[in-house]
């Protein structure tokens, strides 16, 4: 198949590994699942210390679980992006610790409180499970196949998101003050989720022609706002007055002031290049180094592997 | 020699099992596999996989997502509401029909 065939062939899971698909789909599409496995990867290491600074007994086990699920996913994702042929797990895995391979920008920055938890565990997660819900009928089958069990899964993170933020919004006037400081640091930051508008989106065109994206950046920002800046507002939090957004009643959707945005940190942070892109990737190298005698065990190659266990796990 | 047969129904579908033929090798598997399994039913792919490459573990060897009380997994677990939101509306109602499956069978 050429590009233009491939066009007018795209569907929803219309091509999978037995397809001969084009080198520029392949690549297009290896570039969206990696960005989107590390992301996952990102997410998890975000919320990790998390597990150990939960108040309470219920709130660990949730959030263990959903650490636990989120690596699940990455995994899931850089199975469906190597059948591409373009990279393999273990490339993709090892651009993430040396700073080349690209993920969401939410990740990049530390999280040091338990107010800001539900930044993540509701509205990142939510913005994210927006995306995704689209993402099912992307024109790769093995990443649709991926986003069914994601996104089965994901309901779970996203309302235990917002039993968080239930619980700090309707607690003493410090919690609620501390989770409306919380809410206007990433409030900017959650906007520039999706991106820049579609005019600036670099990879947009191709994506969207071939079948991969199924929805623009800006419809999907105009989705997410709709369904949770009311969210936000019935928590009690405060819209911080800038990033303007106007309501826009005859189209029936709200309106970002793009300009009100840090694009310059934006792009900085797309680049790996921000001071918090250095800790985030630096935590997950750490990481991937201090258990690399765990994966050398189960691939038989490293100390602890009889040679018994060797030979099968070779087999 | 036993090969199992997947068959996917349409693109873009999960390929299921749906029975298994005796083929000497890859390309007989195949051969049978359409006349047995696609000849009827409707099928865009098929598959055969060596029966003897098929590894099993079953409810008898195994306690599948394990014994302990584990609520804190579900959506429905959590009572904020899941409806502002159709994704998450609808994450929840496969988390409850697999728990219903789940208890159904306890």
């Amino acid at each position: 198949m050429n590009v233009s065939e491939t066009k007018d062939r795209a569907g929803p899971r219309a091509f999978g590994p037995g397809d001969d698909v084009p080198r520029e789909y392949r690549e297009a599409a290896t570039r969206m699942i990696q960005f989107h496995a590390n992301s996952e990867i990102m997410g998890a290491y975000l919320e990790r210390p998390f597990i150990r600074q939960a108040p309470s007994l219920d709130r660990k086990l949730a959030f263990s679980a959903k650490v636990q699920d989120e690596i699940g996913h990455g995994q899931l994702l850089y199975r469906a992006a190597e059948e591409l042929g373009i990279k393999t797990r273990e490339e993709m895995l090892t651009e993430l610790a040396e700073g080349e391979g690209k993920f969401l920008n939410c990740f990049h920055y530390p999280m040091d409180s338990w107010y800001e938890t539900p930044m993540i565990g509701f509205f990142v997660d939510g913005a994210a499970m927006r995306r995704q819900a689209t993402l099912k009928n992307t024109s790769w089958e093995p990443y649709a196949h991926a986003m069914d069990k994601i996104c089965f899964e994901e309901g779970f993170h996203i309302k235990h998101g917002e039993s968080i933020l239930r619980e700090l919004a309707t607690g003493s006037t410090a919690q609620r003050e501390k989770l409306q400081e919380a809410f206007d640091e990433w409030w900017p930051r959650i906007l520039q989720f999706f991106g820049p508008t579609d005019d600036q989106s670099t990879h947009h065109d191709f994506a969207a022609e071939v079948g991969l994206k199924q929805v623009s950046n800006d419809e999907l920002r105009t989705a997410f706002l709709n369904a949770y800046l009311p969210k936000a507002e019935r928590y009690g939090l405060e819209i911080p007055d800038e990033p303007r957004i106007t309501y826009d009643e005859d189209a029936d959707r709200y309106e970002v002031r793009e300009s009100d945005l840090d694009w310059d940190e934006f792009w900085q942070v797309a680049k790996n290049d921000y001071q918090g892109s250095h800790e985030q990737i630096g935590t997950r190298a750490d990481a991937r180094e201090a258990v690399e005698w765990v994966r050398a065990a189960i691939e038989g190659d490293g100390p602890g592997s009889s040679p018994t266990e060797a030979a099968g796990a070779a087999d | 020699m036993i090969w199992e047969v997947f068959r996917q129904e349409e693109s873009g579908d999960y390929h299921t099992h749906c029975g298994n033929v005796h083929a000497p090798d890859r390309d007989m598997a195949l051969a049978f596999a359409q006349i047995q399994h696609a000849r009827r039913m409707p099928a865009n792919s098929l598959w055969v996989v060596p029966k003897d490459e098929i590894g099993e573990v079953d409810a008898d060897e195994a306690a599948f997502g394990g014994t302990t009380d584990k609520a804190y997994r579900w959506a429905q677990t959590f009572n904020t509401d899941e409806d502002f939101a159709e994704e998450i509306a609808e994450s929840q109602r496969e988390q409850e029909a697999a728990e219903r499956k789940r208890e159904d069978r306890a």
